[in-house]
């Protein structure tokens, strides 16, 4: 069995938590904690170390999932846990005060994830606000990161058929360099 | 823009805490660092107050989160307390009862674990009084 460790980054409040609920078959590992910024994101609570997830794709592609903390007092988080991941989910919510900005950002942070495996994008609340278009985040890539193959996608981080149609968009594109030799070849 | 809610935005319990950390010093010789922390990271008040907690605050509150992830994994009930035991000393944390609030110590290995333990269990338990 293939296995893949994927790592859900973006900004507080952009959905990774709740894209690891809808997406993993095993119970989830959370730690949520009550959150002291709800004048900057109105939420209960927010993770302060990890998600963690499993889930199959096909026949034979395991998947771990795990998800960080947004906020960036939580780096040394970010340093852990991006050793052991081979891709990444960055998910970016319209409705942040300088999504294009969260987008770049996340994305430079993480970069090596790129380099060993792949990339994907996920643009949430895309419904909640007039916020920048999918044009407008792929300009923002292509001016920042010329020549990189990111796929970008809206996505609700509730529905679990749209986060697998994006995992599994991630996944065929690591397997897919890995073949070509753009990356290191995944476990087997 | 409206202020935070944490409790590390209220100026009184700011002070009120940080005389707290230096009251547990006076308690115990071994302890060599302290923070009052916030469950979602930020660093309410330490000692020696003129340190910069921030980055300890927020791994404090993840260990005390990874902790209750592996007591619900195990099932066996709410972390009480953590301790992490090293050459040159010990740390103990724990939740502030009543509050989401955690202490965090540092004491020297002149300090026994159980010393360092009921300390830390005592200012704790001030802590939330203080707070109410």
């Amino acid at each position: 069995m293939a296995e893949h460790v994927i790592l859900f980054t973006g900004p507080m409040g952009a959905g990774k938590t709740t894209a690891i609920r809808s997406l993993s078959e095993i119970e989830v590992v959370s730690t949520e904690a009550g959150n002291s910024e709800r004048h900057i994101v109105d939420k209960a609570t927010t993770t302060v170390a990890l998600d963690y997830g499993e889930i199959v794709i096909g026949s034979d592609d395991k998947v771990r999932l795990y998800g960080i903390p947004g906020q960036k007092r939580f780096n040394f988080m970010w340093t852990i846990l991006k050793k052991r991941a081979k891709g990444m989910v960055l998910l970016v919510n319209t409705d942040a005060p300088d999504p294009i900005g969260e987008l770049t950002f996340f994305l430079e942070e993480f970069r090596e994830l790129y380099d060993r495996g792949g990339v994907v994008v996920g643009v949430t609340r895309s419904d909640v606000l007039d916020g920048p278009s999918l044009d407008d985040f792929h300009e923002a890539l292509e001016r920042t990161n010329p020549g990189l193959v990111i796929p970008v996608f809206t996505v609700d981080p509730r529905e679990s058929s749209q986060m697998q149609n994006m995992l599994l968009a991630l996944v065929v594109n690591i397997e897919m360099r890995a073949a070509f030799g753009a990356v290191p070849a995944v476990a087997g | 823009m409206a202020t935070g809610t944490g409790l590390h935005t209220k100026p009184a319990v700011v002070k009120a805490a940080t005389t707290l950390l230096a009251d547990m010093k006076g308690a115990s010789s071994s302890l060599t660092y302290a923070a009052l922390l916030t469950d979602d990271g930020f660093d309410v008040a330490r000692y020696p107050e003129k340190t910069n907690g921030e980055r300890f605050a927020g791994m404090a509150s993840s260990m005390q989160a990874l902790g209750d992830a592996v007591t619900h994994e195990l099932k066996i009930g709410d972390s009480e307390y953590i301790i992490i035991a090293s050459g040159k000393g010990h740390v103990v944390q724990l939740r502030v009862p009543g509050h989401e609030l955690v202490l965090s110590a540092l004491f020297d290995n002149d300090a026994t674990v159980g010393h360092a333990l009921a300390i830390a269990r005592s200012f704790a338990q001030k802590a939330s009084d203080l707070i109410g």
